[in-house]
């Protein structure tokens, strides 16, 4: 059985919130949440951590099991199932849809005349080559990855700030606190669909109580790392373009990679930085592969190359259906606001209360 | 084990199969690319037509080595995208839109506006937002078309020369991002530097021309204010120098007494750093935004001095150049501050200041505020501070006998 | 048409017991090895070679001893063996006090214990330890018909003092290296680590070759896991023969279709002591001065044990450079192909016009030209490797000075592309260890033909499968990329990109769980 540790649990956790929501958080939080914006996202992703830790008291009581499994055990087999196929599709189908968001990006900022496809299938094969390497290599691949990240993202924020203008924040708060809670319920479902690869990497993870403890240590420390990089990201682009440019950019941040100029002659550098975003597409992807493969395991007992290969098929149909950039978008927001958000926000304390409640009655 | 090497195996046929099966994919060798360097916006001779010029820098095999050939041309089109069509047609190379530097606006199409035509390169990936735009008198054709005495492509030479606008301070920077950025924040107005080709002659500037009569050199001076994209005015080179300080844009500067009153000594001095910070001030619901200037200058010369004077004398001289100087300053902010009323446009960023410093007065005004702003006070408080005087303190002064006239 | 292919065919298959014999040529003498232990049919088995010498004598004791001593021409030590056997048993046995007493069923005990008197003398009573023993270099007596003999160690053969390696040359250290000797590379070893816990257990290996190795590793420091999985893989090679390390790495791999080295090698006695301080087996094979290491790991093949001779500043600043020669050895090439065929917006305007005024004229596109060039350069490498040093210096001027010359003047390839290729070559001259050398050499060709065809995105997706083939890599168990992923955030900073200087090294290195201080001591 693979294992990964505490460590691994956090930084992976941290690569899989992240993946790629920092393309497109800010034209999202300033859309919402207009000059305020940033101030939403750390509430917004904070929003997770009740839920992360309702699904690790869930861990404790039942160790060994992912969230499909528990569903099954305490609701029962059918209503578990049902579950289970909701899981599957919602996960496989956002799969497939990031799946086309990193050929999009490619294709929109800086390879316009490379067939869109051989984006999906390079990306396509590290997510299989991950995947197929197991959990473990999955977790130390996003030890890597994500620290490449973080430094890319702060490359970029700070060699932006020769052109920030003057005085984009202010003024602070001027339309009230109200702006703030509407970004922050926008930014949420990006954090939910962390819940969803939470829900069936619970089998690999350590279950003593120590580790337990450091669990849920993980689980706050990603969430506000991640919280606070987007944060960074949303302030750096309000500064550099003002609120209503970056509502107007559809990948921001692409834009400011744009910009970066070195000394005035090494400009142009937004192709190195997307080299780094492949990878963190592909540690999202990877991700929502992985919770296809577990949900068909547990609820069909599917399992082997074959049925990979066979996901494989299904994201390379899903992007090839979405090779319309524009729509390709609001799907994506259609997805996480419409059945990413209220399944993982119904499912998870629904499990959790009825647990407590088995508990409380001493059925078990 | 043995599966793991297969799969390594397997992964590699794959990617090679994979890359073998068609061509190649958006490549494209150096040599076939034609780098534009600068792209000028014209109206054209028919209705809804534009002129486009594009001056690109086609690098040759020369008998010593590299050899950049200018090559420009303009295009009669409805679209840009067009423009590039027919470049297509003329010339062998792929035009590279990766090196564009600079976008000059000739006066026509700023007057009509230019959104349409900017379009293309705020969206197009390959275009930077770094890009400078300028705006030019005439036609941006002939300015793209100048024959530069030191042999220079005119665009490359007014982006070095926007580049070292901090030496000088007397024309404002503004690059296609920050245009974009000050439209949307709606209540300011948009400015761009003013280019011109000149001729020998022209403005007290004389050279010795080789051609008849067109003009060789290019002057960066003044800028010109729009209201969204549609020009309104040109600002002088005084009324921009003022608009430079009240936006903070000062670096380095030369600035001079001359003129300023019927003193005898005048001073020039080369401003070392400058900052300026403003306030909202709200005295009895009386809304005004202060300005406050503070430089520091080398005075570097002193005219029309004629005494040798002692060293106290000497401070007291610099008291009052420090005095001359503030005056300047403000009287460069003051001609700026009054265009903007007569203009009843904010280039000066006015209510965006409000709006950062006293957001709820400022929800107020919004609606209103094209016709505030010409009662809007504003006020400008100057500080200035001699370091020095130079390697010396006196003056050269001619003989004691002439001092006795 | 038909005698042809039959003729193939008997070229081909060869009759069906000549191939057994082939493939198990040791047979029939494993039949003799069986058969008790007689001088006489020790001398019909070796009795043809003409390099095994034997010499019969008698010891006139009690009753007459016949004698016979065995040895190979050139691997004994004459000297000794007149003086500690042929001089005791011939010329002194005279005036002894035993000698009345010596009959044939007592000689061997009685030789042994008061009138030999040689260091290393061992009593036998197999076959194939007399065989073994001759072979190796020993001397064997023979007594009568008894099935007893005395083995006695005088090994001596011309071989190659301790000299300074050549493929790890140090600055500032100590200048001593293995020889193909077992035995001397044993005694440098133990000059460096004189502790009981250091293990030097011996092994044979190969059928035919029964080629001597030496497993070592220092107890309670090395993990038993380790030294356990040592020991079984070792146990699983079944071959004929063993020439040398490479046969043994081949062997006990992780993944043999890796082009990473996972097994380090060094020809330093003080290397293979840090190692083994650090936790790790050695494995010395006879005959070879190139000694093997496990567990491997991909970090420790960027760094050399001149580091840790060096201040800590310096060891950190060509450390540094080492990280960066490997990074450039293995992508410039591709980053510069990808940048000019498909990323022409990173390169600077005036740069950008000089490379395409260079590429004008110029027959082949930029993968074309780049991957000629590197060829090229495999070749000058290749061919510069086994020559004789004088001439090895003549194929880089020709090489490097007059093709390359050459080739930019007639307008073949760019200037900018010989200073790439270059630039590539030097920097993987920055590669301290051979091995991962040649696997940066080897990966360097599909990233560049990814460069060429998808620009970055290639690349990217190409580093991605490398990163992911070496996450999922392991030595012995332990992950490849270790201290890094996963992470060991002591390792990493003590002992990996940077070295933390000696008195901040209170504990040894986390990548093989062993959790003991470093200077004995809780620190």
């Amino acid at each position: 059985m693979e294992r990964i540790s505490t460590h691994q649990f956090m930084t992976l956790g941290a690569a899989v919130l992240m993946g790629t929501t920092f393309l497109p958080v800010a034209s999202i939080a300033t859309g919402a949440g207009g000059r305020d914006g940033w101030m939403s996202v750390l509430p917004g992703f904070a929003m997770v951590i009740p839920y992360s830790l309702m699904v690790l008291s869930l861990l404790a009581q039942y160790p060994n099991k992912n969230l499909l499994q528990i569903s099954e055990a305490l609701l029962g087999k059918w209503i578990g199932k049902c579950i289970g196929v909701i899981y599957i599709s919602i996960t496989g189908y956002f799969g497939g849809l990031l799946l086309s968001q990193c050929g999009d990006i490619y294709e929109r900022s800086i390879m316009p005349l490379t067939p869109l496809w051989l984006f999906y299938l390079g990306g396509l094969l590290l997510v299989f080559y991950t995947v197929s390497s197991g959990v473990e290599v999955f977790a130390r691949f996003s030890e890597i990855v994500f620290p490449m990240i973080v430094i890319a993202l702060v490359l970029n924020i700070g060699l932006s700030i020769p052109r920030m203008e003057q005085g984009e924040l202010l003024p602070i708060l001027s339309e009230g606190l109200k702006p703030i809670f509407s970004g922050a319920f926008k930014i949420m479902p990006f954090a939910m669909e962390y819940i969803l690869f939470l829900a069936g990497i619970l089998t690999f993870l350590p279950n003593s109580k120590k580790e337990l403890a450091q669990l849920k240590n993980g689980v706050w420390r990603a969430v506000f790392l991640v919280g606070i990089l987007d944060m960074l990201v949303v302030l750096i682009q309000i500064l550099v373009f003002g609120p209503e440019e970056v509502n107007r950019l559809v990948y921001g941040l692409l834009v400011l990679g744009k910009i970066v100029e070195i000394s005035r002659t090494v400009s142009g550098v937004e192709s190195l930085f997307m080299g780094v975003w492949l990878g963190a597409s592909v540690v999202k992807i990877s991700a929502f592969f992985f919770t296809v493969t577990w949900g068909l395991e547990t609820v069909f007992g599917f399992k082997g190359v074959k049925w990979n290969l066979a996901v494989c098929a299904v994201f390379l149909g899903i992007a090839f259906g979405f090779v319309r950039g524009h729509s390709l978008f609001v799907e994506i927001t259609l997805v996480d606001d419409y059945l990413i958000l209220p399944f993982a926000s119904v499912w998870i304390p629904i499990l959790w209360g009825v647990s407590r409640w088995k508990k409380g009655a001493g059925v078990q | 084990m043995k599966r793991n090497g297969c799969r390594v195996g397997l992964v590699l046929i794959l990617i090679t199969g994979l890359l073998f099966i068609t061509g190649c994919w958006g490549k494209r060798e150096v040599e076939e690319l034609a780098p534009l360097i600068s792209i000028g916006f014209d109206l054209g001779q028919k209705p809804n037509t534009y002129l486009v010029t594009g001056q690109y820098a086609l690098p040759n095999k020369g008998a010593a080595g590299a050899e950049v050939k200018d090559w420009t041309m303009s295009f009669e089109a409805s679209s840009l995208r067009e423009a590039y069509e027919m470049t297509y047609k003329i010339l062998n190379r792929t035009p590279f839109n990766g090196s564009v530097k600079v976008i000059v606006i000739g006066e026509d199409m700023a007057k009509a506006g230019f959104k349409d035509m900017l379009d293309f390169t705020q969206r197009f990936s390959e275009f930077r937002r770094t890009i400078y735009l300028v705006l030019t008198k005439g036609k941006a054709q002939d300015v793209l078309n100048v024959k530069l005495r030191n042999g220079e492509m005119p665009a490359m030479s007014i982006k070095n020369h926007l580049e070292q606008g901090d030496e000088l301070s007397s024309f404002p920077t503004v690059r296609l991002g920050h245009y974009l950025t000050i439209l949307g924040r709606k209540s300011t107005a948009p400015i761009m530097p003013l280019v011109k080709s000149i001729k020998s002659g022209d403005g007290g500037i004389e050279y010795k021309a080789e051609g008849k009569d067109g003009a060789e050199e290019i002057q960066l001076e003044g800028a010109g204010v729009f209201r969204g994209d549609r020009l309104v005015d040109l600002l002088t080179d005084e009324e921009t120098k003022g608009y430079m300080w009240l936006e903070n844009n000062v670096v380095h500067r030369f600035i001079n007494t001359v003129g300023l009153e019927e003193s005898k000594v005048n001073f020039s001095a080369h401003v070392l750093k400058s900052t300026t910070k403003y306030k909202v001030a709200d005295t009895n619901g009386k809304i005004e935004l202060q300005y406050q200037i503070k430089a520091s200058v080398a005075v570097e010369e002193v005219l029309g001095q004629n005494e040798q004077l002692s060293e106290t004398e000497w401070v007291e001289l610099m008291k009052g150049a420090e005095k001359s100087f503030a005056k300047v300053i403000e009287k460069e902010c003051e001609l700026s501050i009054q265009k903007e009323k007569q203009l009843n446009l904010d280039f000066l960023g006015v209510g965006r200041h409000i709006e950062e410093r006293n957001s709820a007065y400022w929800k107020t005004v919004k609606d209103q505020w094209a016709e505030k702003i010409a009662d809007f006070p504003v006020s400008v408080n100057v500080e200035v501070t001699v370091h020095h005087s130079g390697m010396s303190n006196n003056s050269v002064i001619n003989s004691t006998s002439e001092r006795q006239e | 048409m038909r005698s042809w292919l039959k003729m193939i065919k008997e070229l081909t298959i060869r009759p069906k017991g000549e191939r057994q014999i082939r493939k198990s040529p040791s047979y029939s003498f494993d039949e003799d090895m069986k058969k008790p232990l007689s001088g006489i049919k020790v001398k019909e088995i070796l009795g043809s070679s003409s390099d095994v010498v034997f010499r019969e004598f008698f010891i006139e004791g009690k009753e007459r001893i016949p004698c016979l001593l065995a040895a190979v021409d050139g691997m004994v030590d004459k000297n000794q063996l007149d003086q500690f056997i042929l001089k005791p048993l011939m010329v002194d046995l005279a005036g002894h006090s035993e000698v009345t007493q010596l009959t044939l069923a007592n000689v061997v005990d009685r030789t042994l214990q008061s009138i030999l008197p040689g260091l290393e003398f061992k009593k036998i009573t197999k076959m194939e330890e007399a065989i073994n023993a001759i072979l190796s270099g020993d001397a064997v007596i023979f007594f009568g018909d008894t099935t007893e003999a005395l083995v006695f160690g005088a090994r001596g053969w011309p071989s190659r003092g301790v000299a300074e390696p050549i493929t790890e040359s140090i600055v500032k250290g100590p200048r001593e290296g293995f020889s193909e000797t077992l035995r001397t590379n044993t005694s440098l070893l133990r000059r460096k680590i004189k502790h009981p816990s250091l293990r030097i257990i011996s092994l044979k290996l190969g059928n035919l070759t029964n080629t001597d190795l030496v497993v070592t590793y220092i107890d309670k420091v090395a993990s038993p896991d380790i030294v356990a999985e040592v020991f079984r893989r070792l146990g699983t090679i079944k071959m004929d023969s063993m020439l040398g390390n490479g046969y043994i790495e081949e062997m006990i791999e992780d993944n043999p279709y890796s082009p990473f080295p996972q097994i380090a090698f060094t020809e330093r006695p003080d290397v293979l002591a840090g190692k083994l301080l650090e936790g790790k087996v050695g494995i010395i094979v006879d005959g070879t001065p190139i000694v093997l290491v496990v567990p491997a790991i991909m970090t420790q093949f960027l760094n050399v044990n001149e580091d840790y001779y060096q201040r800590a500043m310096v060891a950190v600043l060509s450390r540094f450079v080492r990280y960066l020669g490997a990074f450039v050895a293995m992508l410039a090439p591709s980053i510069y192909i990808a940048v000019t065929t498909f990323h022409q917006e990173i390169i600077p305007t005036d740069l950008l016009m000089s490379i395409s005024v260079g590429r004008q004229g110029v027959p082949l596109p930029a993968l074309l030209e780049a991957l000629t060039m590197t060829v090229v350069l495999e070749i000058l490498q290749e061919a510069g490797l086994r020559l004789p040093k004088p001439i090895g210096q003549t194929i880089g001027i020709v090489g490097a000075l007059i093709i390359g010359d050459a080739a930019v003047k007639a307008g073949l390839v760019t200037p900018l592309m010989v200073i790439m290729i270059g630039l590539t070559a030097v920097a993987s001259y920055a590669i301290p260890t051979f091995d991962l050398g040649l696997a940066v050499r080897i990966i360097r060709f599909p990233f560049m033909v990814l460069a060429g065809f998808l620009g970055f995105f290639g690349v990217s997706v190409g580093l991605y499968v490398v990163t992911i083939h070496l996450l999922s890599l392991r030595s012995f168990g332990v992950p490849y990329l270790s201290p890094i992923a996963p992470l060991r955030i002591r390792a990493l900073l003590q002992d990996t990109f940077v070295r933390a200087p000696w008195w901040a090294l209170k504990r040894r290195p986390q990548l093989i769980d062993v959790e003991e201080p470093r200077s004995g001591k809780k620190g």
